[in-house]
Order: C-alpha cells, then structure tokens, then sequence
C-alpha cells in the first residue's frame, strides 16, 4: 500500500490486510526529517506567524483582564446572586475537557494498542497540556481574593487549617494538579527519545544545549529503551483512571451540590463523555488545518481524521443520550422544581443557549454517519468547530441556565457577560494557542520514535502480538522476556 | 426591657448635654464651632498676616523680609504673600502635623472608651415627632431606633429616621454659609451672615417688618413656636407662610367641616374590628404610622382567635392596601366619591346618617361591590370598625367620613379626637399667595427655613423665578440645593443630630431633641437662626430649656427636663381628648359638594410620597435610595406606574420612556407596571429628579413634580401618554427582568409552598392548616447520623408572616448596624444588592386585583447548611449554638457557597465598596461589625455581635440570660414585632413557643436544612361570603 499514490486515501477498509498509517515513499529518515524540519528550519511558515501574532496578542489581552481583575475585583465580570459562577467556572470545565482527549489518545488508545494514535498522540498530550494550564488559571482567579487561592493547596501554615476536605472544590484543586502533573509527566517521558534526536541534529550550541538536557542523556542504548518503555506504559496504567477521575471530580463541583440541574448523579459519566466528544473535537481543529500547513498528509492521513470522527460520533450521541436522560429522570424523578429546571433550560430565557448546544453537540456530529463527511477535511473542520462551540455552551446552560432559577422566585436573576468576561475567553484561546504554536515550533510534534514504529520497516508487522507503541519489540531478547509477563 | 433601661440610664449624664457632649465633639470636628482655635489656624490671609505669631514666623523664615511680606494689601505685596503662603505650606508640610484628637486626661463620668451609649432624642418629619434612641460610640452616633418609651414609635423606627446617621455624615452636606451674588456663590462664614443680617433686620424691625416674609416647613416644635412669637414681636407685618408638599391640609379642612372646629382624628386601630380605608395608607405614610403598624398587627395574629378586617380602596398600592383583607383599586375619580356609595349602602342597611343620602354615585361597578362589602362590615361593627379617609380627598369626603363614623357610633372608641395644635395651613395655596407676593415685588426679604420649595413647589407656580425677584433671600438648609442656588444666602442647617430643638408627637407628645455630636459643619437650627433674626440670639441649647422652663408645671423643672431627655419625651404632654359635636349642616353641604363634583374622564395622575425619598428630601441618602420600594421593588428611581392592563393597552412595558402631559406639562418618565394599580391611573411617586442633591441624589430617577400644579395637586385628570423610543433601565431587587411564561407559571405554583396562607376560618378549622402540606409532600430521610449541636443555647428566630406589612424597615437596620455598603444602581441592576435581609414580595391572583404577600428572607441558618460542605477553605462553618458563621478572614471567596445556598441570602463583595468613602463617611461605622474587603462573600449572623454583648453582660452581672435581651437589628426596628429572636434550648422562650406554633413552617423544609428561621404562615380574615371585591 505504501506506494498508493498522492492524494493520500488509506481509508478503505480490507479486512484482509492492515491499512497503512504511514502514506507515501516514507522510510526512517523521511520520517525524521519531515518531523524535524519544522523545528530546524530557519523561518516559520508564514500561517505561524501570522497565527503566533495573533495568539500571543490575545494573550497579552488575558493578562491585560486578569490584571484589572486583580486591581478591581470580580465585579470587573458579570457575575452576581444568584448566578455567582459563570463564564469562569465555564471556561475552567471546558478547558478542563479539552485536555481529556491528549489523555484518552495518549494512553488509553495506548493500552488499547489503538496503532494509529502515533501520529497524532503527541500533539494531543501537548494539547492536555496546554489546556490543562488554561483551565488551571480560571479556579485560581476565579476567586475573590486570588492572592489568598494557595489557602486550597494543602499547605502547613500557622493557622494550622487544613482546607475543608468535603469541598468538591478542594476535591477538583486534587483532581486537577494529579492529572496536570501526570499529563506533563507522560508527555515528557513520551518525548525523550526524540528530543535526543533534536540533539543530534541540532548545529546551534543553544539548540544542542537545550535539547540536550531536555533529553537527559539519551543515548538510545537497549538499556535506555528498557526503562523507557517500562516507564512509558507505567505512565500510561496510570494516566489512564485519570481520564475518567478528573471530570468525574469536576463534575461533582455541580452534582454534590444541592442546586436543581446540578444535583444529579449522571453528571460523572456524562462529563467524561462530554470532555472526550470536546477534547476530540478540538484535537480535530487544531490538526486538520497543521496537517495541511506543515504538509504532514502522509503521517496524519485521512484514516487518523476518519478515526477520530468515528470517536466523536460516538461520544456526541452520549452526550445525546445524557441530554436526553437528564429530562426523562426530572420527569420520570418528580421533583417538581428539577423538573422546572429542565424546562427552563430548554423554553426559558436562556433556551436559545440550550438549542445551540443541542445543535453543535448532537445534530452537527451526524453528519459523520457518511463516510464522505468522515473523509473531508473541512467537513471535519467544521463540525470540530460547531462541538467547539457546542461544548462550551454545554458547561455555560448547565451552569448559568441552573443558577439564574434556582428554589426561590424571588432570587431568580439572569446573566449578562461583560466586555472583561469574552475578553477573558478569548484571551485563555490566545494563551492557550501561543503556548500550543510555541511547541509546534520548538519541540516535536509527532512521536518519531513511535510512527516508525509501525511503518513496515518497523518489522513490527510480522509477529503476532506486536501492537504499536510496544518498543520493546525492537529488541528480540527483552522481547520475549517481556511478551510472557504480559497478561 | 434593655433598652429601656439603657436609655434611663444616661439620665445624669444625657442632662449634662452640650458640655458632655460638645466635649467629645471637638476631638472629631476640628472646626466646630465650640473649638477654640488654635493658634496659626487662620481663616483669611488679612487675619493671617496680622497675628503677631506670623510675624514672629516671617521674620525667622525671611530675616529682613518681614516688612514687605506682612504689610497691608497691595497687589504686588498680596502676591508676594501668596508666593510666601505657598513656601509655608511647603514648609509646614515637614512638620509633625498638629494633633487635634486628644486623649482623655480625665474619663468623663459614665463614659467607658468604646463601649456605646444610647441616648433618647426625636426627630421631627413632616412637623410631626418621633422618639428615638441613638446609639453612640465614642461621640458618634452609629444607629437610630426607636424609642420604646415613645408613643409614636414604640421601639420602632421607620426607615427615613434609621437613615439619619448617613444623612448626618454625608460629605455633600453644605459645610459653610454661601453668598451667591450674580449666581457666583461665595464661601462666607457666619461672622459674614451675621454682619449682614443684624444690621438689615434691624431695618426691617425699624418698618415693622414690611416686606418681610418667612416660609418654613411644618413644625409642631414649641421652641420655634415661642421664637416665632417673638419674631411676630419684632416683625408684626412680616407674613409667615408653611409649605409641605406633602400637605396634610384636606384632613385638617375636613375636620373643620365636620366639628366646625380644629380637630385631630386618631383612628385607635387596636379597638377596631373592621377597618375600611379609603385611600388611607395608616400603615405606610402617617404621622402615626408605627403605633398603627404595632396595634394592626396585634389583631391579626388569631391568637384569641379573632382577626380585624382591613378594606382599602385606593389608586396607587399601599403598604396598607397590600395588607388588606379586600382591596379594590379604583382610579380617583371613583375614589373621590366611593365614599357616597358606602353612605348609600349604609342607608340601605338602615344607618340612620346625620345628613341627606345623595343618589347612586358612579363609581363603577368595583367599587360598588366594595362600598356594599365596607357598608355591610361597617354596619355589623357598630363601634368596633373605623372609615378612614387618606390625605389626597378633598376635605368633603373627610366631613363624610366623621358623619359616618359619628352616625356608627365609632367616635370615642375606634376613633378619637384631640385638638389640633397646629392648625396653620401647609398646602399650596399659601405658597401660591407668597409666590404671587414675590411677583408683585411685595417681598423684600424672605428667609426660608429649610424645605426645597424651588424644587418642590407646584409647577405653575414658578417659583424659582419668582424667588429671583426678591432682593434678599436667605435660605437654611441642610444641602445647598436648587432653593439655596435662587438664594443670596445660603446657610447649612445644623442636622437632627447634632441640634437641641423639641418636637410634638402625633398625638401631642413633647420631646427634647438633644444632639449626639457638636455640629459638624458649623450649622444652625431654625429655632437658632430665627432667635437671631428676631434680635434675642442664645444658642439651640437655651432657647429648649427657656421654652421647657415656661411651660414647665414644676418648680424643681430642671429635674424634670433630665427626667424629659433621659426618657426622650415630657410626660403628660399629650393632647386632651376632646369630643366634638357634628355639624351636621355642613357636612350635608359638603355632601351636596361632592355629590355635584365634576367627574373627570381620561388618565387621571396621583401623586405618591415615596418610601425611600419621601418628598425628595432624602434624595441624597444612599441607603434609601437603595433600599427597595416595598412595593416595586425599584431602587434608585421613580417610574410612572400603570396597572398591567392599562400598560398593554397604551402598548407600553417595563423601562419605556413615555412623554406624560397635563395641562400643557411634560414630563417624560419611564413605566413601571405595576399589578394593583387603579386602571386609567399613573402614579407618580415624588421626590426624585433631584438637579442639586448632591453626588448621590443628583439626576436620580423623575421629577415628578414638574407635572403638579396647583389644580392637579394631589391628583391631575386629563393625562395624555405618548410613546417615545427610547427606553431606560430601571434597576430592581427582585423580578430583574420581565418574566417569561413559563418561569410565571412556576411562580405561581412554587408561590403557595414558600408563603403559606389561610384565613382565619381555615385556621380555626385546622391550626396546622400549614403544614399539613408537608405531611403530603416529598419526606426526605437523613442519609447519616446528623450533627448534634451542643451549646448552652441554640439561636433561632421566627417571623410571622401575618404581622409583617413588608415596610422594610429591617433592611435599612440591618444595613446600619452591620455596615453593609451600597453598590449604587448599575450594581442592583446586574444583581449585585448587598441587604443581607430582604422582603420578597411576590403577587398572586390577578393582575388588576393582586394579593400581596411579602416575606422577610435573612440567612435561615440551616443546621444541614449547604454553603458550609461546599466551602474548600472552611470559611463558613457552625457554631455549637446552632449560628451558621462566615468567617471573612478566611474566605477566599470561591463563591461556592452562594451557588448551593437554596435561599440565595448571600452576599458577595464584587468590589471593594469601602474604599470610596470619605473619613467623614466612615464615622458611621459600627465598631462591633468587621467593614468587609472585596471578593468575600456575607451574610446575615443574626447580629452575632449583638449576641456576644449581651451574654459578657449576663456574665458579667452573674446571671442567665433572659429571653428578649437579644435583639436583631432587624427585630428591635419591626413596627408589627413580626420578628423574634431567642435561645430554642429555652422552652420558656417566645422564639422556642413560636417554632412549635401550629402555624409555624419552615421555608423548603423538604431539602432537610432543618432551618434555625421559621415562618408562621400568613393568615387573611376576608368577609365570609366574600361579596364585594
């Protein structure tokens, strides 16, 4: 199949041989070259300029807010009684999502020996990352007093105050720095091998400097590849329970609490799948147009687009269902003021918020029930862009559309964003970007050592059990040693 | 009874007055006028350069220089003066800045630093008085309430008397008289004024005082009645005009037409069975209105098993029509005459009336049904019901109503009468002729003592430009408002708390006003500058005590008088009740009056005193401003308010600006619908649209007045509304936006669960008619072991909902005592409200004939409470006495606890609202309250503070502590008590009595909170049939 000529179509399937997931006359060096060309080369393209302009503008515009947030007061936003959480705490739930697709992808699919997450499970974790980091700042400022936020941490001090541990929130402030800690961790670990590649071909002092401790030593010796692999898949074991840990723990922000449309137990399972429908979503944004800008169809192909698709079809009509089930049990529960809540969700004044949401989330992924949709681009794109859209609006009905008509009458309010607030939004899009562009330029965005892996000059096609992301394959002796511990 | 004692106790030292007092004020105002001044502080450059320590100064600073530098006034030598005075300021500024606060060398008797003292004193509103107790923490005054002691009050305050504190730190008060010559206002001082005035009046007192005229408010104090007296010496032709926009004039004429003589009615509300008000709003705006409140709310509690009846008939909603067992809202032309119909319909019952029965008036087919329903009630309560009539009827329905009364044999039980000591006059019609004066050019000279008139005056009038006209006017008042900018002078008012002066109650009551701090901007009262224009001078101080002394009985007065300010009133003041005979020729008269009034078709407009501002003189007090209109719900503005049918058919909703015309006027002004309102009616509150109120009050909502003229003065027919454009945000605590359907609907349904009614035969058959609904609801069961709480007492309160008439006296307490900021209009409009107790008040049933119920909501203090498990840092936790406590310290304000409260009682600190203020501003802080930082969330804590003092107290003195010595803010300011508060592990006590009451409930009860709050639900005694409305 490798010698299927441009344009790059891997997508049929033949169930009597693999699809290639590395298109074109590709071997090693290519590889490595094509990976490593977008670091080495002098300029940039143009699009990252002018994206990195813009994101590191936004960027500035973030801190410009958070600045006058700090100096001002959360008032600076539109939050009030009733409605005290809103594009903050949104933002934060969203971000926190995005980043569960590096994960699942990373590690899941990893364990899962899913061969097609090489190309594109690097860029994902970078992601989980960077997302990670967005969301982390909403909590921490989100607060009245953001000098005073470490008094979440668990810290000793002369007060001797532990933080108050039946907090959902201190729950998430737990949730949240395990999975950044773990991600990074991952991501890292993940990347050594080829950051001692950008060592070695790196001409700079500063670039041999800085790769080379980021690389640690790595020599590629059998040893290295040993504890390397062994440390990867530890990582993974544990990455793993994470994915559905930390939004289940988000969750519980809104289902401990006592709130109509908040207290529910489908909110767990129900975020884990929103934030894999979104986190998919947005790997799918911000790949398709790098994968046509960096000229990378031949190691991000078609079938990885049709993939992730397939994922977030599945996911969306999850979320669907849960959609779905939230009415049935506040009709089918009885509670008259839940089933109050649903209503006004869905014909109250904030109604036009809840049909959006419904038609990004579950109507646009239906589109992927035709293998067409599934295998162009910017259909893709599009539909990744409206469950962009489409999840923020999930976490802002579920919060604003509760909170602004909760048990009594006469509290009932509403929810008006400032300019502070859609700056802010925006402002988190632009950290999040310019940290996410800064990676596509200076580290390496697809696993090297990983793709040729399952090229056919990998020889991992021979044997029987051999799945991707299994390097110990490499090496026949440990091999064997290896393959009788597995389970 | 504590604060009873505590004001007794004072008795020694309250007496001492000015000398005790003034003393603490020097430390605070460095330039009242008891301070001696220091030397070097100057008040000119002249006085400056001729001290001879300024020329010692001179010389050493520029040796050889001091010649040139302290010469008399040339150009060139006062510029050189200036360039030195700079150099100095320079200079000074390096120096250990001069201490003016003193510590005591000696503690003063009595006196404890930081331990607060309460003093008895009253304030005069609309010439009526009402007894206050203040508290004061060294030498400020922090909190008013009311005096128990005083009729008029009965613990309770309303809240424009709680808002004085504000009103006496407010850093827009005028600091120092002011000389506009060519409207460019001068700073003069007092020495300026006097210079000016001793020599002029002493010509006018040369011609008699030809051309002289004073207008002035209303006042019932005897001291300005003696000085007046003198100043008629002095000034025999000078005219004296009153002026209230507010004028309670139709209620005094009324009584003349009826008794022939000046008398006062008292409607004794706690003999009354049945109460038929027609347009009365006993409860909201009357001289009387806390004693009304307190014995209303007597009678509707069932606990003897009997309720009285209240029927109103009004155009605008009441306070006392929204406690009303029957309303009919009628526009006022209906109004006018309704009281034709009940006479009818009593004569149909075979009430023999004392004057001919008028045919059937048209007052529509509602109001005809309440005329039956208020004849029937009135007819079977002979002596036990009351008819009343409010100040906006013409002084024949009066007449009509004391005919009635008299014929129902109600004088003498539910209603008596005393004489009327001040019969003087205070509508329009006395402006009017003093405008028409000062046309004429008749005027040479008008002092006006306080009042607003250039802003407050009937439109037609002019007066503001008539006022131009006179060559010297004087005006004395608090602010230097649109009346002082027409002025020549202008002359800051010494506040209520700071001066001596006396008032008479309602019903004749004298008090001493006595001052709780030194003036602080150098003002004067009244009695003060009135005293000085009639040539005599002497201080407030002497000029009380002089009057006090001549009407004292005693020999031993001085006794008497400490007895006087330590009780906050004299004893045995009151006016004698007298009975006045009907005259009955003139009462057919004006029946034949009224039955022979044109009907006016159209719009008609009534003109409402407004909860927060009243007659607009409270514009500049942020705290009334903010606090919402009972009613409405609106802070911060005025709207035109429409009845919800009348608003649709003008095509007008919420926030329209609509141009409102009469009689060649205009005013635009934005709608309001409001449920309740008469159809064909717009009700203008009054007392907004301020142009020189100062930073808070300036620009603030419609002037209303611009539409009232002396022909339309209490209500204007013929309006024309036309629709404009342009629409304008009103800000609202409740119902922020217009409703939706759906969420209407759920009101609706939710509304009967959160407010439970009945009447009282639904009571009588089942006292647990309450809750009963629970036994049939959701039951939920506790999950684990609950929390037992251990402490010596377990707070609670209880509110009784059929005692609350919604006034919203509570919230400014509770705002004064806990030093809970104001957020200003943009931030109640993005619900941002601080009050950490409000009064929901929610409709039900239809629009044009709404029930009214209002429900005071503080923290419930949960002992399950929700915003404690969800708080990461623990900042709010409970105490072993059951109060759920925010600690501020230690919030970070993740707001969490908000979201999950069910109640939405707390309050977050979007800003750092504190940060604002002036140092003047920040002497009304209570010291027993944290001032909170931004980003921390509060809320009510039962007055914690209030807790802790009376239990180091009871420690103190080696005792328990009583049930009833703990009072909330909000509690101790409730006109109807519907507040208790006390200890439940005392079983004895009225709050523990309250909570097993059959009809208290808890609010959401089924979300197992186990609320410390419990509401005893609302009952209403409507006519059994309910015929009628």
């Amino acid at each position: 199949m490798s010698s299927v000529p441009f344009p790059l179509d891997n997508t049929a399937e033949d169930p009597r041989r693999r699809a290639p997931l590395v298109l074109g006359e590709q071997d090693f060096t290519t590889v490595t070259d094509t990976v490593c060309e977008i670091v080495e080369r002098r300029t940039p393209p143009r699009a990252w300029t002018v994206a990195i302009g813009v994101s590191a503008g936004l960027t500035l515009v973030l801190f410009a807010m958070l600045g006058y947030l700090f100096t001002t007061g959360i008032g600076v936003w539109g939050n009030n009684i009733p409605v005290a959480w809103a594009f903050d705490i949104t933002n934060f739930v969203f971000w926190v999502g995005i980043g569960h697709a590096g994960t699942l992808i990373s590690a899941i699919l990893f364990l899962f020996r899913q061969k097609w997450r090489t190309a594109i499970n690097r860029f994902a974790e970078g992601m989980t990352i960077f997302a990670v980091i967005c969301a982390g700042l909403f909590p921490l400022v989100h607060v009245g007093r953001p000098w005073l936020a470490y008094w979440l941490f668990p810290v000793p001090n002369q007060m001797q105050m532990w933080p108050q541990f039946r907090s959902p929130l201190l729950w998430d402030v737990f949730a949240v720095s395990t999975y950044f800690t773990v991600s990074l961790l991952f991501w890292y670990v993940g990347m050594i091998p080829d950051l001692a590649t950008l060592r070695d071909r790196a001409t700079g002092t500063v670039r041999q400097v800085v790769y080379g401790i980021l690389a640690l030593g790595w020599r590629g010796s059998g040893r290295h590849w040993h504890r390397f692999e062994k440390a990867y898949m530890l990582l993974a074991a544990l990455a793993t329970p994470l994915v559905l840990s930390v939004h289940s723990v988000v969750s519980f922000d809104f289902a401990v609490s006592k709130l109509p449309g908040w207290h529910t137990t489908i909110f767990p399972p129900y975020f884990v799948a929103g934030a894999i429908f979104g986190g998919f979503a947005m790997v799918l944004t911000l790949l398709i147009p790098v994968r046509a800008i960096l000229h990378l169809e031949h190691l991000i192909t078609l079938r990885h687009l049709e993939n992730m698709a397939k994922i977030v079809l599945a996911t969306g009509m999850m979320v669907g269902y849960a959609y779905a089930m939230e009415f049935f049990i506040a009709w089918y529960g009885g509670n008259p003021v839940e089933g109050f809540t649903f209503l006004n969700r869905a014909f109250g004044p904030y109604g036009w918020s809840y049909w959006l949401m419904v038609t990004c989330n579950v109507v646009a992924p239906q589109v992927f029930w035709f293998k067409r949709a599934r295998t162009t681009p910017w259909a893709i794109l599009v539909v990744a862009l409206l469950v962009n859209v489409g999840m923020w609006f999930e976490r802002f009905v579920i919060i604003v559309t509760s909170l602004a008509r909760d048990f009594l009458p006469s509290s009932w309010g509403s929810f008006v964003p400032t300019p502070v607030d859609l700056l802010t939004l925006a402002g988190s899009f632009g950290l999040f970007l310019t940290l996410f562009l800064l990676f596509l330029r200076f580290g390496p965005m697809i696993a090297m050592a990983e793709v040729k892996s399952v090229m056919p000059q990998g020889g991992l096609e021979l044997g029987p059990h051999r799945g991707h992301g299994q390097y110990w394959g490499e090496i026949p002796h440990q091999h064997e040693g290896q393959h009788e511990e597995e389970p | 009874m504590r604060r009873g004692r505590g004001v007794r106790e004072e008795r020694g030292s309250a007496g001492e007055g000015p000398a005790r007092q003034g003393g603490e004020a020097v430390a605070l105002s460095a330039h009242g006028p008891h301070t001696t001044e220091p030397a070097g502080y100057w008040r000119s450059l002249n006085e400056l350069a001729d001290t001879p320590a300024f020329r010692e100064f001179v010389a050493a600073e520029f040796p050889g220089l001091e010649e040139e530098l302290t010469r008399g006034a040339n150009r060139r030598s006062f510029l050189g003066l200036m360039a030195a005075s700079l150099a100095m300021a320079g200079l000074a500024s390096c120096r250990w800045p001069r201490e003016l606060i003193l510590p005591y060398a000696n503690r003063p008797e009595g006196t404890i630093p930081g331990v607060a003292d309460r003093f008895a004193t009253a304030m005069e509103l609309l010439g009526e008085g009402v007894g206050l107790v203040v508290t004061s923490v060294d030498g400020r005054p922090i909190k008013v309430d009311g005096n128990p002691l005083h009729v008029a009050s009965l613990g309770a305050a309303t809240s424009w008397a709680q808002a004085l504190v504000l009103e006496l730190y407010d850093p827009d008060r005028s600091t120092t008289p002011l000389r506009r010559d060519g409207g460019q206002a001068v700073a003069a001082n007092w020495d300026d004024f006097d210079a000016f005035a001793a020599p002029h009046f002493k010509r006018l007192a040369e011609s008699q005082g030809a051309g002289l005229a004073v207008l002035g408010e209303r006042t019932s104090s005897p001291t300005v009645a003696a000085v007046r007296q003198r100043f008629a010496q002095r000034f025999p032709r000078a005219s004296w005009t009153v002026w209230e926009p507010l004028s309670r004039d139709n209620e005094r004429l009324g009584a003349r037409v009826a008794f022939g003589q000046p008398v006062r009615a008292h409607p004794q509300l706690a003999r009354a069975d049945v109460i038929v008000s027609l347009d009365a709003d006993i409860l909201g705006f009357h001289p009387a209105a806390l004693a009304h409140a307190r014995a209303f709310a007597a009678r509707r509690r069932a606990e003897d098993r009997t309720m009285n009846r209240l029927l109103v008939a009004e155009s605008g909603l009441s306070l006392t029509g929204a406690a009303a067992d029957h309303r009919v809202a009628l526009p006022p032309r209906d109004l006018e005459r309704l009281v034709l119909a009940v006479a009818v319909e009593l004569a149909r019952r075979g009430v023999f009336l004392p004057f001919p029965v008028p045919g059937d008036p048209a007052v529509g087919e509602r109001g005809r049904r309440f005329a039956a329903l208020a004849a029937r009630e009135l007819a079977m309560a002979r002596g036990r019901g009351v008819l009343l009539a409010g100040p906006r009827l013409a002084p024949e329905v009066h007449a009509l109503v004391h005919a009635i009364n008299s014929a129902l044999g109600n004088i003498g039980t539910t209603v008596t009468f005393t004489a009327e000591p001040e019969e003087e006059r205070d509508g329009p019609e006395g402006l009017a002729r003093l405008a028409s004066e000062l046309a004429d050019g008749a005027v040479e000279t008008l002092v006006i003592l306080g009042g607003n008139p250039v802003y407050d005056a009937p439109a037609d009038l002019a007066f503001g430009e008539r006022l131009a006209r006179c060559p010297t006017t004087i005006h004395l008042s608090l602010y230097d408002d649109e009346t002082s900018a027409r002025c020549r002078w202008h002359l800051p008012r010494a506040h209520t708390l700071e001066s001596w002066g006396d008032v008479r109650a309602w019903d004749g009551t004298v008090s001493i006003v006595q001052p709780l701090i030194a003036p602080l901007y150098n003002g004067r009262t009244a009695a003060e500058l009135l005293a000085r224009l009639a040539g005599e001078g002497g201080s407030a101080h002497d000029l009380v005590r002089r009057t006090f002394q001549e009407g004292a009985t005693e020999r031993e007065w001085e006794g008497a008088w400490r007895r006087a300010l330590a009780d906050g009133f004299v004893a045995g003041t009151a006016l004698p009740t007298v009975r006045p005979a009907l005259d009955a020729g003139r009462v057919a008269d004006a029946v034949a009056a009224l039955a022979a009034s044109p009907v006016a078709g159209g719009l008609a407009a009534v003109f409402l005193p407004d909860a927060s501002v009243l007659d607009g003189r409270f514009a500049n007090n942020a705290w009334l401003q903010e606090v919402p209109d009972p009613i409405t719900k609106l802070t911060w503005d005025n709207a035109a308010l429409l009845a919800p049918a009348t608003a649709t058919r003008l095509g007008v909703r919420d926030g329209d600006v609509v141009r409102l015309s009469v009689a060649g006027r205009d005013l635009e002004v934005a709608v309001f619908a409001l449920p309740g309102m008469a159809e064909d009616t717009v009700g203008l509150p009054l007392g907004y649209g301020r142009r020189r109120a100062g930073k808070v009050g300036t620009g603030v909502g419609f002037d209303t007045y611009q539409l009232r003229t002396l022909a339309g003065f209490h209500t204007a027919s013929g309006v024309s509304v036309a629709k404009t454009r342009r629409r304008y945000p009103l800000a609202s605590t409740q119902d922020h936006h217009a409703i939706d359907t759906i969420g209407f609907a759920e009101r609706a349904r939710r509304l009967g669960e959160l407010v439970r009614e009945g009447t009282l035969a639904t009571y009588l058959a089942d006292e647990e008619f309450a809750r009963s609904r629970d036994e049939h609801g959701t039951k939920m069961l506790p999950l684990w072991q609950e929390v037992r709480l251990t402490g010596e007492h377990q707070w609670a309160m209880a509110i009784d909902l059929s005692a609350c008439i919604g006034c919203g006296a509570c919230q400014v307490a509770c705002q004064a005592e806990n030093n809970i900021p104001v957020v200003g209009k943009k931030q109640v409009a993005r619900g941002r409200e601080m009050h950490w107790i409000r009064v929901d008040r929610y409709f039900a049933g239809p629009p044009e004939d709404p029930r009214v119920v209002f429900q005071p909501v503080t923290c419930q203090h949960c002992e399950n409470a929700p915003c404690e498990s969800v708080c990461p840092v623990a900042a709010t936790v409970h105490s072993e006495e059951g109060l759920n406590q925010m600690v501020y310290n230690r919030c970070v304000g993740t707001r969490y606890c908000s979201n999950n409260c069910p109640f939405k009682v707390r309050r977050f600190n979007f800003f750092n609202y504190a940060k604002q203020l002036k140092p003047v501003e920040k002497m009304k802080f209570n010291p027993e309250v944290t001032v909170r930082g931004r980003g921390v969330m509060e809320k009510c804590t039962f007055c914690v503070q209030r807790i802790e003092a009376a239990r180091i107290a009871a420690r103190n003195e080696r005792r328990p502590l009583r049930d009833g010595e703990i009072v909330p803010a909000c509690a101790q300011t409730c006109p109807t008590q519907a507040i208790v508060f006390g200890d439940l592990n005392d079983p004895g006590s009225r709050v523990a009595a309250l909570h097993r009451h059959p009809r208290s409930y808890g609010m959401l009860e089924e979300l197992l909170l186990k609320p410390r709050n419990r509401y005893l639900a609302r009952l209403r005694n409507p006519a059994p049939e309910g015929e009628g409305a």
